[in-house]
């Protein structure tokens, strides 16, 4: 991977070609990650391999007008093309009249979310790992499948009015899937982290496996609107739709689940149960993040909801230059939990009359972005719930449910220990009402 | 009859040596990117893998040149090129598979390739409980380029930002749009793939995706609307921007947004629904071109994608839908984004048919997949979306082969007392074993006494896939069949995407759930 000093130095080699190539603004950002993965299905192993690449884009303004090029040669004569090119395509284009300068020096601090380990996979150690989450599949006589992989990048960006940067990250993942030999359950379960070794290929594979046996031979129930408790993968499968929604270009244009009406947005509003936090910090100790935006703004805390109120909306720099506020200092991450204690999944349970638990949803679409309804499928895993007691496992549910009535302060009635599920970190959650519409024969 | 003797004989190939032809020379005569450059580093990469144990091995030595350009309503937000080039090598060791992939074109980062594939291969070889054998392949030395008549990237900038200022012009023209978006990407692949056994093949696919979006927002409501044109990707150049009635799409679609917002909301309920090729080409997309993935069926993609309702053994014996239903996989199709001359293991691309008169009777296969169903040969469905990724099995282009004789779709209207016409992309959602699936619509008009009606809205339909083509009692005919794709389909670990098309004709599904989405 690319030093700070190697990665900063192709950044300057690229700005002096654009400046000598007429560049009036400029900005070079690079991307180097080493990528190693294995892929099991039907208890073997399928397919696995390394690659390893670098992205360098240079981004122009000559005149007011822009032009960007990306491509992934260092070598001396290409860096020197793209940055000629880029001026090119600047000549040419109208002016960009979203153009904001670019930025100059600032301070950032050291990324927490690195792990050189992750960097360099011991082929010896993960064929070790893999071979554990197998076997715990074939001893229980499930049929296993799923992912391992590590990746590692280098990250640096230099602009014409002197800003540099320089950060590494890791991100390390497993995820295992088991099915029943008869084929009536299957069962997920997914961990991530940035540091390799704070993977547990066994543990991963166990709690697949658990979910499977325990979930074959479901029963349907008629679709309908049913209490539920979500597990923390199920929340983050839905966690995108909602952090998306809360743009405030989009919201301001008035297309956006919080745009209100007569042109204002729905900030400051109680849209959420009062006890729900969402925010974003590059320094959470279990999930630390990049502490840059994608645009170069020094990422720290950034509060989106707090205490159930939509507290900020993510301001893009040109924007916030628009609506005369500074840029939002995120988000690199997402985080929801209690305000309160969390209440663990089995006090739920226990604190469910009936209802549903529910693993993960599958193939989550937004119908309608007014209410942010989002459809999809229950999958891996769903229980019905009877007089605080696990009954029995149902058969996969088609849901079409509105984000914000789902997480509205009179439908949520416990909120869990946030688990990290990248780039999210969330709770379980027990809701009063989820509404679902159809039954799926999949398992 | 060409002979294999003759077809070598004829395609303009220099055994000693790799044959460029003149488009590859125009990007890179010298240096790395040069055809020599790539021919020395695939047999050193294929040279080293041999040496080091592998039984078999190929690679790809591909550059994809994008370029992008986005706007909103009168202004340019955007205007990107990008270039990535690099070489991937698979090789079988032991049965199993190794793959390594870098950006350095040249010699030595080619033998460290191979050295790395081959360990990975080693190391994972005593996890596999199956070894990989490949279906027999014919040795192919050529090059394949897509039919395309003027070459975008030599287009001139202003003249492609021109089109894209005046189509959201014509959209914004119609009074009550509020927002417009409009791209246009084209994309030039370039692959030189080399294997172990001889084939050396050299192509190049051109792409052009143009797409809009119209918005209108009632302010004083809160209300909104959109109407997304975005799946008319072709494998063609500049000239579908050129010859295509783009303006007329971006004009009808303002009308249609404005009209849009102010439709009542559907009925929940059972109806009689047409679907347009501009919808149902997804419907094919996902429960027919994803459930005849033989690798799915196999439970390969069971941690991702999924399986399939469709079972190894159920070629020729399951009924999947009406009699009326014919469906092809196709990667010679003219235009189609999955079209192609050879696949990424150097196989004809070829058509066959996937359902014949309702019946399932074939699946999509590649070299490892065919001979797990007791078949000689692949029907050439590997790919890779780049030379840094794995190559896999991925959808064909799957097309439902239009009625014999000419069905106008009025005719399709004409035998339904209350229905639905469902136009455009909207929503789409199905299960992971592709049975249940929910999709939307662009523009979704009732049908009264089999003419059409006014505009309705929130409406979605439900189905189990069985159910769903089994009630197929109407398909158009010849003239009615369009060509719809979609650019970023996803599949696979790590994620992959494929740009694949599916040719339909509007077709006739009786008694459908319909859903109000916006009620629930």
């Amino acid at each position: 991977m690319l030093t700070r000093d190697a990665a900063l130095k192709i950044c300057d080699t690229v700005l002096a070609h654009a400046r000598s190539a007429g560049a009036e603004d400029a900005m070079v950002s690079l991307q180097n990650g080493i990528e190693s993965h294995a892929r099991f299905a039907d208890n073997s192993i399928t397919t696995s391999g390394r690659a390893e690449d670098l992205d360098i884009t240079i981004t122009v303004w000559v005149g007011g007008r822009r032009g960007a090029i990306t491509g992934n040669d260092p070598s001396p004569d290409a860096l020197k093309r793209i940055s000629e090119e880029a001026v090119q395509i600047a000549r040419v284009s109208p002016v960009h009249r979203e153009y904001v300068p670019t930025l100059g020096p600032l301070e950032y601090p050291v990324a927490r979310g690195f792990a050189a380990a992750t960097a360099d996979v011991d082929l010896a150690a993960r064929a070790a790992a893999l071979q554990a989450a197998l076997t715990a599949c074939r001893t229980a006589k499930v049929t296993g499948a799923g992912f391992h992989t590590a990746r590692a990048t280098a990250t640096a960006a230099a602009t014409a009015n002197g800003n540099r940067r320089y950060f590494q990250t890791s991100q390390a993942d497993m995820s295992v899937t088991a099915r029943s030999a008869d084929g009536t359950g299957s069962g997920y379960y997914a961990g991530d982290h940035f540091d390799l070794a704070r993977l547990d290929a066994k543990q991963i594979a166990e709690q697949a496996v658990g979910k499977a046996v325990r979930s074959r031979e479901p029963k349907a129930i008629e679709p309908g609107v049913y209490p539920v408790i979500l597990e923390p993968q199920a929340v983050s499968d839905l966690m995108g739709f909602l952090n998306n929604a809360l743009d405030a270009r989009t919201a301001d244009e008035g297309r956006s689940a919080f745009s209100g009406k007569d042109g204002k947005t729905r900030i400051g509003e109680p849209m959420f149960h009062p006890k729900i936090n969402l925010y974003s910090d590059p320094m959470h100790a279990e999930m630390p993040a990049m502490p840059s935006t994608n645009e170069g703004i020094p990422a720290t805390r950034l509060s989106l909801v707090k205490g159930g109120v939509l507290e900020n909306f993510t301001y893009s720099r040109y924007w916030a230059q628009q609506k005369k506020v500074p840029p939002t200092p995120g988000p690199v991450n997402y985080i929801m939990e209690s305000a309160d204690a969390p209440v663990s999944i089995d006090e739920m349970i226990k604190a469910t009359p009936r209802g549903l638990l529910i693993s993960r949803f599958w193939y989550v679409r937004l119908v309608d972005p007014r209410t942010i309804v989002l459809t999809g499928l229950t999958r891996d895993g769903l229980w019905w719930i009877d007089k605080g007691r696990i009954s029995h496992p149902v058969r996969n549910l088609r849901f079409n449910q509105s984000v914000l009535a789902m997480l509205a302060p009179w439908n949520v009635e416990a909120i869990g220990a946030p688990q990290r599920l990248s780039p999210f970190m969330v709770p379980a959650l027990k809701l009063g009402s989820f509404t679902f519409t159809s039954i799926s024969d999949a398992i | 009859m060409v002979t294999r003797r003759d077809f070598l004989a004829t395609s303009g190939v220099v055994v000693a040596g790799i044959w460029v032809p003149d488009w590859a020379e125009a990007f890179q005569t010298a240096g790395p990117g040069s055809a020599a450059a790539r021919a020395e580093a695939a047999e050193a990469a294929l040279a080293r893998a041999t040496a080091l144990g592998a039984s078999y091995a190929d690679i790809r030595i591909s550059r994809y040149r994008r370029e992008s350009i986005a706007t909103r309503e009168r202004q340019v937000q955007n205007v990107s090129r990008s270039t990535s080039y690099g070489l991937g090598l698979r090789v079988l060791v032991d049965g199993a598979w190794g793959f390594a992939a870098t950006n350095t074109v040249e010699p030595g980062a080619a033998r460290a390739a191979a050295e790395q594939a081959v360990a990975i291969a080693r190391a994972n070889a005593a996890l596999a409980t199956r070894k990989v054998v490949l279906a027999n392949a014919d040795r192919v030395v050529t090059t394949w380029t897509s039919a395309f008549k003027r070459d975008p990237f030599e287009v001139p900038l202003d003249t492609k930002i021109g089109f894209l200022m005046k189509l959201n012009e014509t959209a914004m023209g119609v009074a009550g749009v509020s927002f417009v978006s409009s791209q246009v990407l084209f994309v030039d692949e370039q692959k030189f793939f080399a294997s172990t056994e001889g084939s050396r093949i050299t192509q190049r696919l051109v792409r052009t995706y143009p797409q809009f979006s119209t918005t209108a927002a009632d302010r004083s409501s809160g209300d909104f609307q959109t109407r997304a044109v975005v799946d008319r990707a072709k494998l063609l150049g500049y000239e579908y921007v050129e010859e295509y009635p783009w303006l007329q799409d971006a004009e009808k679609a303002g009308h249609e947004v404005v009209e849009k917002l102010k439709s009542r909301p559907v009925a929940s309920g059972r109806y009689d629904i047409v679907v347009d090729p501009s919808q149902l080409f997804l419907a094919i997309h996902e429960s027919v071109g994803h459930s005849t993935e033989l690798d799915r069926a196999l439970g390969w993609e069971a941690n991702m994608a999924g399986t399939s309702f469709v079972k190894p053994g159920d070629a020729g014996k399951l009924k999947f839908g009406s009699k009326i239903v014919n469906l092809v996989g196709d990667r010679t199709q003219p235009g189609g984004l999955a079209t192609t001359g050879y696949d990424d293991e150097g196989v004809k691309s070829e058509r066959w048919h996937i359902v014949r008169d309702g019946l399932f009777v074939d699946w999509q296969t590649t070299r490892e997949l065919a001979p797990l169903v007791g078949q000689q040969t692949s029907h050439g469905c590997l790919h890779s979306d780049s030379w840094s990724s794995v190559p896999f099995p991925r959808m064909p282009n799957v097309s439902l082969e239009p009625a014999a004789t000419e069905v106008p779709l009025d005719q399709l209207f004409s035998e339904i007392k209350r229905g639905l016409f469902i136009e455009g992309r909207g929503v789409s959602s199905i299960d992971q074993q592709r049975y249940n699936f929910q999709f939307g619509g662009a523009v979704i008009r009732e049908i009264r006494d089999g003419k059409l009606g006014a505009m309705v809205k929130d409406a979605a339909y439900q189905s189990r896939t069985p159910d769903f083509w089994a009630s197929c009692d109407g398909i158009g005919g010849p003239a009615t069949y369009r060509l719809w794709g979609t650019s970023a389909d996803g599949k696979g670990e790590p994620g992959q995407t494929n740009a694949v098309s599916h040719g339909c004709p509007p077709a006739r599904f009786r008694n459908i759930t319909v859903l109000n989405t916006a009620a629930l």
